[in-house]
């Protein structure tokens, strides 16, 4: 009987974008993902880990502690080891989650599969997959097989959410794992919606940056992304979520604030954060940005 | 040309003989005091490591004195953190305050690298003979730097003259900046064995022996906190550091593999930066029967964070206390003080009494 895998839905799943759940289901594995974060997951995670790590470290290892209690035979933490370019490099809590996991206590060694995945300019690399297949008892040829079914979701461009007539058009610049995860972000693309606004969500994997000339993959990123939306003259407000404690963030944050000239909100995101307070601040932002463009319409006309 | 740096503590002075290695000068950078780290506050983001807090400090503080042309050493590669390349950044940050800033990132990830970075910087007339030998200099006077520090460190519990022991650090690190080409650099290094040599020894030895491990950025800059650490060997604790800028500078895949191999009960094979080192040393410093792990990082340092939780767990295994001080910028001396006397106190009594 094949090993049912439990898979933490946080932090690389949305870096992933679901690749690694649908890859092992292709090869036949059951798999239980943990359940979209909420207060207690994200409570069991801040009792296991230091003060000093990031937000997202802290909720991504309550979802490891909710699959510990489950049966689950192995639970999935893969290592990102680096970017094929060589010039952009993952932060070093990404990279090392599956230690932080075993010294921790949140999970043994012997429970973990932790196969070593690299970028490319496409996404992740076969290599990665080839690693963890062969982990599952899979030969080459099924995981030849389960590769496209893994990939084929991916996506490369811009998410537009086109069900609400555009009042404004914002949009949503962080981290994968911070913009997806609604209960980490306070819920701000719904929030967004209810206020007759269109989210514009960033691209998913398959986007390797260069040239910002930063360490930080994530942080270049962010950087890529802030300036193209920047150019984008259809975009009326950029929200730039911080996890707190966010390192590569960190190092862009005031650079990126100043340099950009589309109003730009940032949103630091941590476990003290209130509804009604990202609400307020919400609306706040999207009144100003609705007088601004008011008077750009009144100078047009 | 006269240029200006962040001072990584005194490893400055290894940046300043490669640029008179190609015929450039580089001034020395202010002491870090409440002053300076101030001004790294006001310029940085709250979620900046607070060495980087530091660097923008010192940074600002010599822009707003004139300084123009900054360069800064980096390797281009995951030892790399993120004063890799940031020429950009730097730009964007002060030049409000001096319009004529520059910034220029030196070194590089092989020879040819480091050889394009230079003429980018200082032209096409930087000759390769002159990298080679800018290079040459700027690795022997790390080692130097090296030496001299922890052989101090050490010596301040060996030996029965600590006053003696200051001075000649003081003296040996002036002469490592004046030596100038490879005979000056060797007769500094046997002037020195031979001042070593001459000190009056302690009787007996160390009380206890602390294994150093963290940050190098935070090691080397703060001075003020290093030489309380200092004072603590005086009362015959023995505080070894094997770090080093020298490693991170020349880290690569060879040099890294029995390293990972090492830690392979502790990390898992990934990039691999300064917690390389910090958990290797470490684990050397269990294994040879240290009394005590002192860990030393800068609030913020991501690498170093993600160590502690590992680090913890080695000292679990094997039974050895260790104290992590992470120092950011509400830290307090007094805090440090207390927690360091109540980690030696603990470890005191763990010791066998000699009777039993």
């Amino acid at each position: 009987m094949k090993p049912t895998i439990g898979i933490p839905q946080a932090m690389l799943h949305w870096e992933f974008d679901g690749a690694l759940a649908r890859f092992v289901q292709a090869l036949g594995h059951e798999i239980l993902m943990s359940p979209a974060t909420h207060r207690s997951i994200f409570e069991r995670g801040k009792r296991l880990v230091l003060d000093e790590l990031c937000f997202p470290v802290k909720v991504f290892m309550g979802h490891v502690a909710w699959l510990r209690a489950k049966e689950v035979d192995r639970i999935l933490i893969p290592v990102i080891v680096g970017h094929e370019n060589n010039q952009v490099f993952p932060c070093h809590l990404r990279t090392r989650l599956a230690d932080l996991a075993v010294t921790l206590g949140v999970c043994s060694r012997e429970r973990l599969f932790s196969p070593s995945f690299r970028f490319d300019a496409n996404g992740l690399t076969f290599s990665g997959f080839l690693e963890l297949g062969h982990q599952l008892g899979a030969d080459s040829d099924e995981i030849a097989a389960a590769v496209p079914t893994a990939a084929a979701p991916l996506t490369t461009s811009s998410h537009e959410d086109r069900r609400t007539p555009a009042r404004l058009r914002i949009a949503l610049l962080g981290h994968p794992y911070v913009v997806r995860d609604s209960w980490v972000n306070g819920g701000v693309a719904s929030k967004l919606r209810c206020l007759g606004c269109q989210v514009i969500e960033e691209p998913g994997l398959g986007f390797c940056p260069q040239g910002t000339g930063l360490h930080f993959d994530l942080a270049a990123r962010t950087l890529t992304l802030a300036r193209q939306w920047d150019r984008n003259r259809s975009i009326d407000g950029i929200i730039f979520l911080l996890p707190f404690n966010c390192g590569p963030d960190g190092d862009i944050a005031r650079h990126m604030i100043e340099t950009t000239q589309t109003p730009m909100l940032t949103l630091v995101l941590d476990e003290l954060q209130s509804d009604g307070g990202v609400l307020t601040r919400l609306e706040a932002f999207v009144d100003q940005l609705s007088v601004v463009r008011g008077m750009q319409g009144a100078s047009v006309t | 040309m006269n240029h200006f740096t962040f001072s990584w503590g005194n490893n400055y002075i290894a940046v300043r003989a490669l640029l008179r290695a190609v015929g450039h000068k580089l001034q020395r950078p202010p002491r870090i005091n409440a002053s300076v780290i101030e001004r790294g506050i006001q310029a940085a983001h709250p979620f900046l490591c607070f060495s980087g807090k530091l660097v923008l400090g010192q940074l600002q503080q010599q822009v707003t004195e004139g300084a123009e042309r900054m360069v800064f050493m980096s390797s281009l590669g995951p030892e790399a953190c993120r004063c890799a390349d940031t020429s950009e950044y730097m730009e964007s940050l002060f030049c409000g305050v001096c319009p004529a800033f520059s910034a220029h990132r030196i070194g590089g990830s092989g020879f040819d690298s480091a050889l394009a970075n230079l003429r980018a910087h200082f032209g096409p007339g930087v000759r390769k003979s002159q990298c080679v030998r800018g290079y040459a200099h700027f690795f022997r006077k790390l080692d130097l730097i090296h030496k001299v520090e922890k052989c101090c460190a050490a010596l301040r519990c060996l030996s029965s003259d600590p006053l003696a022991v200051r001075l000649l650090e003081t003296e040996a690190l002036a002469r490592v900046d004046e030596a100038n080409g490879w005979l000056s650099m060797w007769n500094m290094s046997r002037w020195f064995d031979r001042r070593i040599a001459a000190l009056p020894k302690r009787d007996g030895p160390p009380r206890l022996r602390i294994g150093v491990v963290g940050g190098e950025h935070i090691l080397s800059e703060l001075g003020d906190i290093m030489q309380k650490l200092k004072t603590i060997a005086e009362t015959g604790v023995l505080l070894d550091w094997r770090g080093g800028f020298r490693q991170l500078a020349r880290a690569d895949d060879r040099q890294r593999a029995p390293l990972k191999q090492k830690c392979r009960t502790y990390l898992t094979e990934s990039v691999s930066t300064s917690e390389l080192y910090s958990c290797a040393h470490a684990i050397d410093f269990v294994h040879e029967g240290y009394d005590g792990l002192l860990h030393i990082y800068a609030f913020g340092c991501m690498p170093q964070t993600a160590l502690k939780p590992i680090l913890q767990r080695l000292a679990n295994d094997n039974d050895v206390p260790m104290l992590s001080l992470s120092i950011g910028d509400r830290f307090a001396d007094e805090g440090l003080e207390n927690r360091v006397e109540a980690f030696i106190d603990l470890l005191d009594a763990r010791r066998p009494t000699q009777g039993a």
